[in-house]
Order: C-alpha cells, then structure tokens, then sequence
C-alpha cells in the first residue's frame, strides 16, 4: 500500500500552513522563469517536478543577504544588539532532491566547531518536500555524484507524480510523517522517478586528478572562457562561501553576511595588493578542488549534488560538468599509466 | 544559541605609534565577565572592528598574562584607515581567539631563534613576551629582527629592554641605505645577520615570520646551521573573513589557514599547495 | 561559412598573423556553444559557426589571462564587432593589434532555460541591420545575402523586437514600472555576471568593488540592487552596443537590455549617436558640441 494526496489537498496542507503562520517555499512559475520563493497565497505556487529552477532552496537556510547584528554607538561605547532568532516553521514543498541533497552535505561546514545559528536554526524549522525527478536535461549528472532522481537525502517527505493530480508521498522522517499524517490517503498506487540522467565520466577518476594535478597549466586554459562572475556560486545548492560587511554609519548600523564566491578576482585580494589566486586558472582551480577534493577530505561527500544549475545559469557556456568533461577528456583519459 | 559573529565591545586602553603607518592598540573587555572567562594560547589570532567600518584579522601580539589583549596594523586598507583614529577611551570589536598556536609548552627546555622583518614582528612578539616571562624554561634565545629601514622597526624600544635579559641575543638590524646617523644596530638583510649570529639547531627551534623573500633567504642559513623542517616554525596569514572555517577563502588548498593554522612548521608548509 | 572560418583562421595561424584565435566552440563533449581559444593551426576544426553562437566574445579581448596567450583574431557577429569598435574609440585595444574576422550572421536562436536552442530569433536580431559585421578585417559569409536581411529589418528596427518590448513597459504609468523593476531586481544576486559579461565593463576596479568609501551597498537588498543596476546602466550610456551579453548572463533573467536600450535611444535621439558604429568616433560623454541643445555646456 502507498500514501496518496491530491494536487488540492497539496494547496490546502500550503494554505493551512500559511494561515498558521508558517513560511511556506514552492516554486513560483513567472513566464519563463521558474524560482523557488516564499509565497503569500497557495495559488502563487506551481505543484510540478521542476527540472530548470533559477536558484536554489539554498538561500532559505543559507540567504544572499542577512544582517548577523545592529549595533548603535552610545558615547565611547557601542552597544551590540544581536540578530533575532530564526522562530518560524519554515515547510519547503517542491524543491528538487538535488536541492535537498545540498543539506546533509552542508550540515558539518555550518557546525564544524562553531554552530552556525542562522543556517542551523533555519534548518531545524524547516520541513523539506521534494518532488522525485520526471525529467532530467543535458545539465544533470546528479547520479554520477552519488545522487538520483529519487535521492532521499536532506528531504523529509517526497511526492512522486502519478499523472492524475495526485502524488504518492513516501516520508523519510518524523517531520516529514508529521506534515502528512491526517492527509495522505491510503493507495494502490506508486509513483516512479525518471531514469538517472547519463553522464559518460567517472567523477571520482577526475576528482583524483583534480587532487593530485595543483599545478598543472591545465587550469588556465580551462579557464580561458570563464568571464569570473559569480553566477555558478549562486545558483549552486552547495556553494556557501561569504562576505562579512558592514553597512551604515559610524553611529548606527549593521554588520551583514553576503554571499560571496570564488571565481570573483577580489576575493583572495591582500589589503597589501597581493593575490595568492591572481589568475581565472588558479580561482578555477579553487572551485573545483574544493568542490572534488578539498571539501571531501575534511567532510566525506562531494560538494556538488549534480543539480546542473552552474552550466544552466553560465553567460561563457561553462560550469560543473562542462569543466570536469572537458578535465576527463583533456587530461584523465590521456594520461599515461 | 549563541551568535559566532558577534563580537565583544573592547575599550581602547592605550594605543601607541610604532612608525609611520603602524599602531598597536591594547585593548580589553568592557564586560567584567567576559574579561573573567577570556583565555588564548600563545600565536592565536583574532578579528578585530571598527562598527561601521568592518573587520580585519589581526595576531593577538602580547603575552597571556595580562589583563590586555594587544594587536598591532599597519594602515592599508578600509578598516585600518578608520583604526587609525582610535582613541583611549574608544570602542571596538573583537571576536576570537582563533586558530591554532605555538607549541610553547614543547619549546620548554630548548634554545629559541626568533626572526622577523618589518611589520611581521607583532606575531612574534607574543612569544618573546611569554618566553621572557618565563625565561627559566627556555634556554638561549636569539632575537633577529630587520626592516628596510629605521623608521620601519616596530617595538623598537622594547628591543633593548629583551637584550637586558640573560641569556638572550638581540641583533636588529636595517637594510643597507635604510640606517640613520645614530642607528645602534647593524646593517645588512635579516638571512645574512642571521648567518652571523651563530646560531645553531641543536635543541633548538625558529620562528621565522616575514616578508616571502625573508622567509625564502633565512631557511636555507637555518637548515645549514642544523635546522630540521619539524624545527621551523612561521605564521601565515591570508585574507579572512569569517576566521571560523567557514567563509572559505583563506585555505591554502585543503588547509584552512584560520582553523589548521596560522601556526605551521616548515615540514606543514612543504605539504601545502602554491596558494599563499 | 564555417569551413571558410576556419580556412581563414587556420591561415592566421599558420602565418603568425595571430597568435591566438577566439571563437565558437562547443564546450565540454557535445555541450554548449562557447569561447573557445585556438592557438595550433591544426585545431581550427574545434570552431564553429551556427545560430547558437551567442556570446560577445569581445569580453575576452581585456581579461589578462587572454591578452597572455599573444595577438589575438576574433570572430565577432555584427553587434559585437561593435564592441571591439567602441574597445578601439575608448583607447582599450590598438585596432591594428587585433584581427577582427566579421561573420555574416543571419541571426542568433534564443534558448530555454536548459540551453537548448528556441527556433525563434532574439529580440535584438529582429531589428539588426547589421547582419554583416563592419568595421572588420576579414568577412565570413555572404554580403549580399546580409544586405537582403538589413533591408527587411530597417522598416522596423526602431519598433520591433527589444523597442517594441521597451515600448510597452514605457506606456506603462511610472508606480507600475517601478513595480515591475523591484521585482526584477527582487531577484538580483549581485554575482555580476552583467559586468563581467560585458565587454565595455572593463574598469579595473568597479565602483560596485570599492570600498574606500563604499558607493554602492554589496548586499543583494532592493536598495543595493537598484543602486548597482543603475548605475552601471548609466555607466554604459552612449557606450553600449546593445550586443544582450548581460542579459544572456543574468542567472536571474532580468531584462537588463531595457535599461541599456533606454539610454542607447537617448543617445541616439538626443545626440544622433550610435555607439560603435565608427572606427574612431569620439565617445560620447567625452565630447561636446557647439550646437549643444544644453546651454549649460556651450
């Protein structure tokens, strides 16, 4: 037997929560453009698998922008008033498994020794509802890093598309069982993901040579076409470097956490002028070290869940995959035994 | 939970001109109980604010002995710009203390080389202090400091207050064209004073924190006085935000200079990738 | 056409014309159409030329790690020869430094949001009346076939496509535009992929990157996001060509163009100036005429 609810029970559980004084996050569908938002009304929502999202459900854990305190200058003293606590249950309903596999991954970076309120707190608030995949794009290769379309990791519950308005939901945790239970109904039914997008490169053959080639000229030339935005950062579930800054003035303001990213040149950049990643090649090279042998040494999995968003947003036709084919049959697949 | 970037409001205390753009600033906790609770290990850093302005990272350049903490900048940048200005009196952030230290407790009983150039004295400085405080541990200690020029030597007055101790060496030193009429110290670069001060790796280790072209000079004068790599010990530093592992951009490849370092040892640093 | 591009580029190479060449490409296996950098005679094949050869490759003529690989060829489309003009009026390359190799492009496909190519044209091909490149030192393709194209498209270039777009947004009341930019730039995550994407954004060390003072807050709130997308937009104002580099780039789909396209029309209306349409044109901020209409500078 399978549990089952319908595309109008889906609305309901997301209007009940609303008027609960939840936050609720679905995608949103505005003309082309699909984006994971917070929303106001269960109708904004579109309850479809996505596969071409604009950003992530990173950025409900993790925002591109959050004040971490005020503070206000009181004669020589300043008095420090920290950020609120992040209270509210937060249910995400639609995000896709590559969205939510970024979690567990990103779990021991925001507690490694020091606990992370903000991420940490969003993440014991938030229930996450994924959708299994139906369809994958030439930018997928989630199972080629330990993923799927059906990959349970970081979600709560999973809604599988039986095509008739209804979803089977399987639930994975107590939040997760909690959300449906009372509203899921008993079914023959099962639901199924799509196959597993193909991807003809061993990642862990790469990732090898990415951790045993540091100084190899490959890196500059891969690089050539990389303009060094920010884009394949922000987009990426598992991309979580930052900015700390403050904003307003010398008598009242705020100390902010911003995304940051790696491909930009200002990023390494000494107060003294000097730049120990001077180059596109050696920010490059950054970025997938870490994604493929930095972060996996010190945490277990890749940084990376597959999800294809880097080589979907990149204005240069790069990304993730397009970076680690081009190493593979540049350099792995040519390399003497 | 607690908030890791929120940083503690410091009272300036004093804050004195070491030359032409650097300040060291000695400042503690306005919270008694912070104060009360607040402990770091020789070598660590902290981040250190101006509200408004931002933070920098900066050696908590004093001893742990002392109801003060002290930092020294040189100004450079947005927030050290602003540091400048700070007054006895003022208020500023601090959040640390970060990152690993010098093993001072395995030092007891060996000879200590200390070498520095320039601005790299303050990192240093706090292990002289608390070497010095208790110098029945330690056995002989040689001091090397230079810079480019006079002008450019930071503590300059406490130099001579170390050479008063027994059993200790200090040799300062400036770059040739860098001395003065009344300069008491030698001439000539910190690799070729160091070579003629009879040092010796025997029960010995060094410090050595500098400018890159310091460093690449004086290993080969430590290694050919019998310095082993696991003997040799430097400071790094890279551009940090968070200090807490996190932020990611001060790794040396897999290395998080602000959580693994900033202490390393030549043996470390010769497993490091080309990415500092 | 793309044999004939690569003939000619393998002939720059093998002469020692060019050390480098910059063109399309697929990127990865089968991916993408993107930049690719030929520097041996004997790759002239990894180039290509078809309806997906989107990019202005022009971005790559300034970035260091390109300027190292030598004296560079470029393939550039109408719009983005252009840029290498206005690169050449602002003292950014020596003209004679590059070899510009023009295509006759008969426009570019749009693509979803996985990349794949649409079928229909672009807003700014549908008012291009430069289907073959000018102001360049070699051209690919066929001028007679691009002068048909330009002459079907001049009756509407200045109504169709990107205007006609720009067009309804301005009948719209000044609250409803607002509107409609807050929620665009609601979605602005300050990566920059505009400014890095553009050829004609070349400051060493942006406004939006310094910090002595900050001008511009760095946080992706509404007040930063439309104080940098302003300002850049101003930035570029008779110096953008129109080329749609950065909305092409735009992780977050925002119709930057409109706003280029707003202060390209000024230009145009105001001072009869077409950025990058003459080799060695002055720029427009940097001069002014007798017959100013403004009092204020005469």
């Amino acid at each position: 037997m399978s549990q089952v609810v319908t595309l109008e029970q889906l609305k309901k559980l997301a209007a009940d929560k609303l008027s609960a004084g939840a936050r609720v996050v679905a995608p949103v569908v505005d003309g082309g453009l699909v984006s994971f938002k917070e929303i106001s009304d269960a109708a904004q929502a579109t309850f479809a698998p996505q596969v071409r999202v604009q950003n992530s459900i990173k950025e409900f854990f993790f925002p591109k922008h959050e004040v971490i305190f005020t503070f206000v200058r009181k004669g020589n003293d300043v008095e420090v008033i920290d950020a609120p606590d992040f209270e509210d249950d937060q249910i995400i309903i639609g995000a896709r498994p590559c969205d939510a596999a970024a979690l567990p991954i990103l779990d021991p970076l925001f507690g490694w020794d020091y606990q992370d309120r903000f991420y940490q707190q969003r993440r014991a608030k938030t229930t996450v509802v994924t959708f299994a995949c139906k369809e994958t794009d030439a930018h997928c290769f989630c199972a080629a890093v330990d993923g799927g379309p059906d990959n349970q990791a970081g979600s709560d519950a999973m809604l599988f598309d039986l095509g008739d308005g209804s979803f089977e939901v399987r639930t994975f945790t107590d939040k997760g069982a909690a959300l449906f239970a009372g509203i899921a109904t008993e079914s023959d039914k099962t639901g199924s993901a799509c196959a597993p997008p193909t991807c003809d490169f061993d990642v862990e053959q790469v990732a090898v040579w990415i951790t045993e080639n540091f100084g190899s000229p490959e890196w500059e030339k891969l690089s050539l076409r990389c303009v060094g935005c920010g884009a394949c950062a922000y987009v990426c579930p598992t991309c979580h470097c930052f900015d700390i800054v403050d904003e307003g003035s010398y008598s009242k303001g705020q100390r902010v956490k911003n995304w940051d990213a790696c491909q930009a040149g200002m990023f390494t950049l000494h107060a003294s002028g000097h730049n120990p990643r001077s180059t596109q090649g050696k920010r490059q090279r950054q970025r997938l070290t870490h994604k493929f042998s930095i972060y996996p040494g010190k945490f277990g999995p890749y940084l990376c869940t597959g999800c294809g968003n880097c080589s979907r947003s990149c204005g240069a036709s790069f990304g993730v995959r397009p970076a680690l084919e081009t190493l593979n049959a540049d350099v792995v697949q040519n390399q003497e035994d | 939970m607690e908030n890791i970037y929120k940083p503690d409001a410091m009272e300036v205390l004093e804050v004195t001109q070491e030359t032409a753009d650097v300040k060291r600033v000695r400042i503690w906790f306005r919270d008694p109980e912070k104060a009360a609770e607040f402990k770091f290990n020789i070598g660590q850093f902290g981040l250190y604010s101006v509200f408004g302005v931002g933070e920098s990272t900066f050696n908590i350049c004093c001893s742990n002995s002392k109801k003060y903490i002290e930092f020294c900048f040189r100004k450079t940048g947005r927030v050290t710009e602003r540091m400048w200005d700070v007054e006895p009196g003022d208020t500023i952030g601090f959040r640390g203390p970060y990152g690993n230290s010098y093993p001072m407790k395995e030092w007891e009983g060996k000879n200590l080389v200390f070498v520095a150039g320039g601005i790299a004295m303050p990192p240093i400085r706090c292990a002289i202090q608390y070497a010095l405080e208790n110098r029945e541990k330690y056995g002989k200690i040689t001091i090397v400091y230079g810079a480019r020029t006079v002008g450019d030597l930071v503590c300059k007055s406490e130099l001579d207050e170390w050479a008063k101790y027994p059993n200790v060496d200090v040799l300062k030193t400036v770059d040739p064209g860098g001395e003065t009429p009344d300069w008491d110290g030698r001439v000539g670069f910190v690799p070729t004073v160091l070579g003629e001060a009879g040092v010796s790796g025997d029960n010995s280790v060094a410090l050595v924190v500098g400018p890159p072209i310091m460093i690449k000079f004086s290993l080969p004068v430590l290694e050919k006085s019998g310095f082993s790599d696991d003997a040799i010990f430097t400071s790094l530093e890279n551009r940090m935000k968070c200090g807490l592992g996190k932020c990611g951009r001060c790794n040396c490849g897999s290395v998080y200079v602000c959580k693994e370092g900033p202490v390393f040892t030549l043996a470390d640093m010769k497993e490091l990738p080309d990415d500092f | 056409m793309e044999n004939q591009l690569r003939n000619a580029i393998r002939k720059l190479l093998e002469e020692k014309t060019v050390d480098v060449a910059i063109g399309y490409g697929r990127v990865g296996v089968g991916g993408a159409v993107g930049a690719v950098f030929v520097t041996d005679p004997n790759e002239v094949d990894r180039l290509v030329w078809n309806a997906e050869c989107r990019q202005n490759l022009a971005v790559h003529l300034l970035r260091p790690e390109v300027k190292a690989l030598g004296k560079p060829a470029i393939v550039v489309k109408g719009c983005d020869a252009r840029a290498v003009v206005v690169l050449a009026n602002e003292g950014q390359i020596e003209r004679e430094n590059v070899v510009v190799v023009g295509v006759v492009c008969e426009g570019i496909q749009g693509a979803d949001a996985s990349g794949v190519a649409t079928g229909t044209l672009l807003d700014k091909c549908v008012t291009c009346v430069e289907h073959a490149a000018q102001n360049v030192d070699i051209l690919i393709g066929d001028a007679a076939k691009a002068a048909e194209l330009d002459a079907a498209n001049a009756p509407n270039a200045k109504t169709a496509g990107k205007q006609a777009k720009l067009a309804a947004l301005l009948q719209k009341t000044p609250e409803e535009r607002f509107q409609y930019w807050r929620d665009e730039f609601s979605r602005c995550v300050r990566c920059h992929a505009c400014r890095q994407s553009c050829p004609l954004c070349y400051c060493n060390r942006c406004v939006a990157d310094k910090n002595r003072p900050t001008r511009i807050d760095t946080s992706a709130t509404l007040k930063g996001n439309f104080a940098w997308n302003i300002l850049r937009a101003f930035h570029l104002a008779g110096r953008c060509v129109g080329c749609g580099a950065c909305s092409a780039a735009c992780p977050a789909g925002i119709d930057l163009d409109l706003l280029n396209l707003t202060l390209a029309n000024a230009a145009d209306e105001q001072f009869g100036y077409v950025a990058g349409k003459e080799l060695g044109a002055a720029p427009l901020i940097g001069t002014y005429a007798e017959n100013d209409k403004e009092e204020f500078i005469r």
